[in-house]
């Protein structure tokens, strides 16, 4: 005679273990998925991407209108086929700029990661964009062999050409908004010397007493109007005073080289 | 033997079991309450300076809720309530009426005094027997007596007497205390009955169970997720990651101090109501036209900001650093308060920008440390850091459309009457107020290196890959004493290797124990090491105590990189100041220590020296670091006195075995250096002058 009673109690200690253990697994991961769908994404939107795409799926509605068309022949797209590439050469400047930054990142991120400078969380992100990152890049390859077969392999190419000079324009430009307050503040910084010489030019003439020396003068303040600086010089001037105009010729020199260098920059 | 195990029923062990554990865990921690804090903060002396700046007493309100934080309450009370349970428990073991196991005792049966031998003992059972044996005695009902008692008492007696007379019974009792041999031995527990009774076993299971099942569980996870919110900077791992992803390759002032503002902190302190309060009049303060500490790009980067907090957090510390008055006193109260939160976030700032390795970022955030404790806007004027200065005054000593601004020391280097006619007058300073302002300037650590080279302790030249050591010499010249500066002396300027025994020193673990200094006329001085800290930061509107820290770190001028991470001091060998205040100029040694490269050949760095409390501090110098090559060490060596035994010496016969020939007496080659002429035999020449500098020279 099997007592079912006692032979039940351990199959009903194994069922609560495994159910218990099995229970826990499940709730574990299931709060994990939900924590890492919740991770913020690591780059803010890609609006390169979404432009492309819209501009993608302008198509077929587009498409549609044409077919009802009265003359009955399908357009072939609403959008030029420029349009879209170029669009998709600005989305893959876009990748190129995340893939750099992720790939500066990468190695300071696992050193602070090791040192318990950062989370763990933070990692994961990390990582994800990096997942990211290959698909959206994959997918920029294949669109670009779409358009023209072989061009995936030097779309990026061309876009880091592109992306450098935007750098460098950029940097020109940074350079170039500084001339307008350098100009301001030598003329300020000029006029405070010409004031100081100025006055020891007077005490010479005091000394001196001589009237002859008018040629000089006129010399200077006509290559200070030159520059078109305004600044009223002094009718009298002795000849160490035209030691300042000439740095400030060369500093404008100096401007008239960065905007050729601009100039050219923008041809390419 | 008995299985029974005694339960405490009494009540009479269990106080002092709970006595001990409690004592166990409340007396260290009492030790920890009341150990006088050894942190930098606590010991280090103060600038002396009556300058009270505006709202002192808000930046005194946030300095005291700071030590309020840190008070540790929660340890407090644990104390008390342990002290409570200890005085509990000793109240019931005083009280309690202690049973005391009776000690079988044969002469105390027979009543004999413990000096009787075994005659007069024999003698007096002899009597005892004729009184007591069963036989002769009647049981007595007045004395409530059987005969079973009497029985028992007699046959007591008689076991007593053998103990004392007979051979193996004596030995019974000597071994086991008892002429019967060994007893049953019973265990106790010191738990009260209670607690194992037949009916209370449940709720002690239960209680069991809560204690291991829920508390324990509860206790270690919160402990563990507690420390995971934090990073090794004390800093919230969501405020890390912000900052991290804030990071960028140019990042400099004010970009650090944008990406200060995304710290998780300043969320937790504008929680509720005070994330919008006031937001509307504080940025009006900080955006007005005229601060012209912000940048018009710091401009553009406060209004994009769409999240409110760190919107009002970034305003905070705008608001802070150009010292702007918010004429609110909660608003000011915050703006002092954001400060050394921005302070903490700044290190987690710091750690990452040294990962990533780019000079730039790694000197910009050393600089923001400067900024947030002086309370000066990146790009002011350093002087803004003394008191009462203010840009008006700035102005005046600097020009009206300087480029550069004014360090300290060239301020004061001006000769005193010109700097008084500068700063004194309607519209800047009282002569007052000049004077507290020059006595401060008199007293900041303005650290100057008088030399810095590269060494291998104990080699003549550095090898590839050897352990170098970057040994720099610097002295505190206060801004203003410049003229009254005495010559270096020439020795303080040599390293000098610890002795060969001291292997702490050599280790790099601690300085050496007594540095022996040996002079030129071979006179040894014993000098005694300590650590001396520089006086506290001069930061009065910093609402937390900070002690300078110096930096010292190599970078790659060429690639912008850094070349050996940033090392730090906080102390120093010899006293900064004499006890009257004034400098002492004493040489001070500061030394790091890393991995020379593999390669051969001569590496430039430059060698950045950063104070991380006062501007204008820093020092920036090039440095060559010199690598020959392995042989050419190796044929050094061997050319070297030392390496050549004495005839006489046990290592000189051993030469002498291996060679086949004594060495010869070394007569030849007279040392240039006079040091290096006395007696250096076998045995080391510790302590001698080191002669392993390289030619590096970067005095210039």
């Amino acid at each position: 005679m099997v007592n079912w009673l006692t032979l039940a109690v351990p199959f009903a200690y194994l069922g609560v273990l495994l159910g218990s253990l099995a229970t826990f697994s499940s709730l574990y991961r299931k709060r994990k998925a939900r924590k890492s769908l919740s991770l913020e994404p690591w780059f803010p939107p890609h609006t390169q991407r979404d432009i492309y795409f819209s501009l993608l799926h302008l198509d077929p509605s587009a498409s549609n209108d044409a077919s009802k068309n009265p003359n009955g022949k399908k357009l072939p797209s609403s959008v030029p086929d420029s349009v879209l590439k170029s669009a998709l050469l600005r989305r893959a400047i876009e990748d190129i700029k995340r893939v750099m930054a992720l790939r500066t990142q990468k190695g300071a991120l696992a050193m602070l990661l090791q040192r318990g400078s950062v989370g763990d969380d933070l990692w994961q992100r990390f990582l994800r964009a990096e997942k990211e990152m290959e698909d959206e890049v994959r997918d920029v390859v294949a669109e670009a062999n779409a358009y023209v077969p072989g061009w995936g392999q030097t779309i990026f190419q061309s876009a880091n050409e592109m992306l450098n000079n935007a750098i460098f324009r950029e940097r020109m430009e940074k350079q170039q908004a500084k001339l307008e307050e350098e100009k301001q503040w030598w003329e300020k910084r000029k006029e405070g010397y010409m004031k100081e010489l100025d006055v020891e030019a007077e005490k010479k003439e005091e000394v001196v007493e001589e009237a002859g020396e008018k040629k000089p003068a006129t010399a200077a303040s006509t290559t200070t109007s030159e520059e078109g600086s305004g600044v009223p010089t002094p009718a009298t001037k002795t000849p160490e005073s035209s030691g300042a105009p000439p740095s400030v010729a060369g500093s404008d020199d100096d401007a008239v080289l960065v905007e050729a260098d601009e100039q050219n920059a923008g041809k390419k | 033997m008995s299985t029974d195990y005694n339960y405490d029923d009494k009540g009479q062990f269990f106080p002092f079991f709970v006595l001990t554990l409690t004592s166990l865990v409340t007396l260290p921690l009492t030790y920890n309450l009341l150990r006088p804090s050894k942190g930098l903060e606590n010991t280090a002396p103060r600038i002396k300076s009556e300058f009270k700046p505006e709202h002192a007493e808000l930046i005194e309100a946030q300095k005291r809720k700071r030590l309020r934080k840190e008070r540790r309450i929660k340890r407090i009370i644990t104390v008390v309530v342990g002290y409570a349970v200890m005085a509990w428990m000793a109240y019931l073991i005083v009280v309690t009426a202690r049973t005391v196991p009776k000690v079988w005792d044969p002469y105390d049966i027979l009543g004999v005094s413990r000096s009787a031998d075994e005659k007069a003992i024999s003698r007096h059972y002899k009597r005892l027997s004729l009184i007591y044996h069963p036989d002769k005695i009647r049981p007595d009902p007045a004395k409530n007596e059987t005969i079973e008692m009497l029985n028992e008492r007699f046959v007591e007696l008689t076991k007593a007497y053998k103990a004392l007379t007979d051979e193996e019974i004596r030995n019974n009792y000597i071994q086991y205390g008892h002429p019967d041999g060994k007893q049953s031995m019973s265990i106790g527990i010191a738990l009260p009955t209670f607690i194992v009774s037949e009916g209370n076993s449940k709720y002690t299971l239960l209680v069991y169970g809560a204690l291991l099942g829920v508390l324990l569980p509860y206790i270690v996870g919160k402990w563990w997720y507690g420390s995971q919110r934090y990073t090794k900077e004390r800093v919230l791992v969501a405020s890390a990651g912000n900052i991290f992803r804030e990071y960028k390759e140019d990042i400099t002032d004010g970009g650090i101090v944008n990406a200060l503002s995304s710290g998780a902190e300043f969320k937790e302190m504008l929680q509720g109501p005070k994330t919008d309060a006031g937001l509307a009049k504080l940025e009006k303060k900080v955006l007005a036209e005229d601060s012209t500490f912000l940048s018009p790009e710091d401009r553009e980067i406060i209004k994009g900001l769409d999240e409110s907090s760190r919107r009002k957090a970034l305003a905070l510390l705008w608001a802070y650093l150009g010292r702007v008055d918010l004429e609110d006193s909660t608003l000011n109260g915050e703006k002092y308060e954001a400060a050394p939160i921005a302070l903490s976030l700044n290190e987690a700032f710091t750690a990452i920008a040294l990962a990533f390795g780019n000079v730039r970022p790694i000197l910009g955030s050393f600089r923001t440390s400067q900024h947030l404790i002086q309370a000066v806007a990146p790009g002011s004027s350093p002087l803004l850091q003394l008191p009462h200065f203010t840009e008006e005054v700035v102005k005046s000593v600097e020009g009206a459309d300087a480029k550069e601004h004014f360090t300290v020391q060239k301020f004061m280097s001006i000769p005193e009457d010109k700097r008084r006619s500068l700063t004194v007058g309607a519209g800047l300073m009282s002569e007052k107020q000049y004077t507290s302002a020059v006595t401060v300037a008199k007293q900041l650590p303005v650290l100057e290196v008088s030399r810095a080279f590269f060494k291998v302790m104990g080699e003549k030249v550095i090898t590839p890959s050897s352990l170098v050591q970057l040994v720099v010499k610097a002295r505190f010249i206060p801004p203003g004493y410049s003229g009254d500066v005495p010559p270096v002396n020439p020795i303080d300027l040599e390293d000098i290797d610890p002795d060969e025994d001291d292997l702490d020193a050599i280790m790099g673990r601690k300085p050496a124990k007594n540095k022996t200094t040996k002079l030129v006329n071979g006179v040894k001085v014993e000098e005694k090491v300590e650590a001396i800290q520089p006086p506290l930061a001069h930061a009065p509107y910093l609402a937390r105590d900070h002690s300078p820290r110096w930096h010292i770190f190599l970078a790659d001028a060429k690639q912008g990189k850094m070349a050996v991470p940033p090392f730090t001091f906080t102390t120093f060998d010899k006293p900064l100041f004499d006890a009257d205040g004034k400098p002492t100029f004493n040489v001070q040694t500061l030394k790091m220590q890393f991995q020379a490269p593999p390669q051969v050949g001569d590496f430039t760095f430059v060698m950045n020296m950063l104070c991380d409390s006062h501007l204008g501090l820093d020092t920036k110098m090039e440095i060559t670091l010199h690598i020959d090559d392995p042989a050419k060490a190796a044929a050094l060596d061997e050319e070297d006195d030392i390496s050549e035994p004495d005839e006489d010496s046990i290592a000189g016969q051993m030469q002498a075995l291996k060679t086949g020939q004594p060495p010869k007496k070394k007569t030849k080659k007279p040392s240039d250096d006079s040091s290096d002429d006395d007696e250096s035999d076998t045995d080391g020449d510790a302590g001698d002058t080191s002669d392993t500098n390289t030619e590096t020279d970067v005095d210039d």
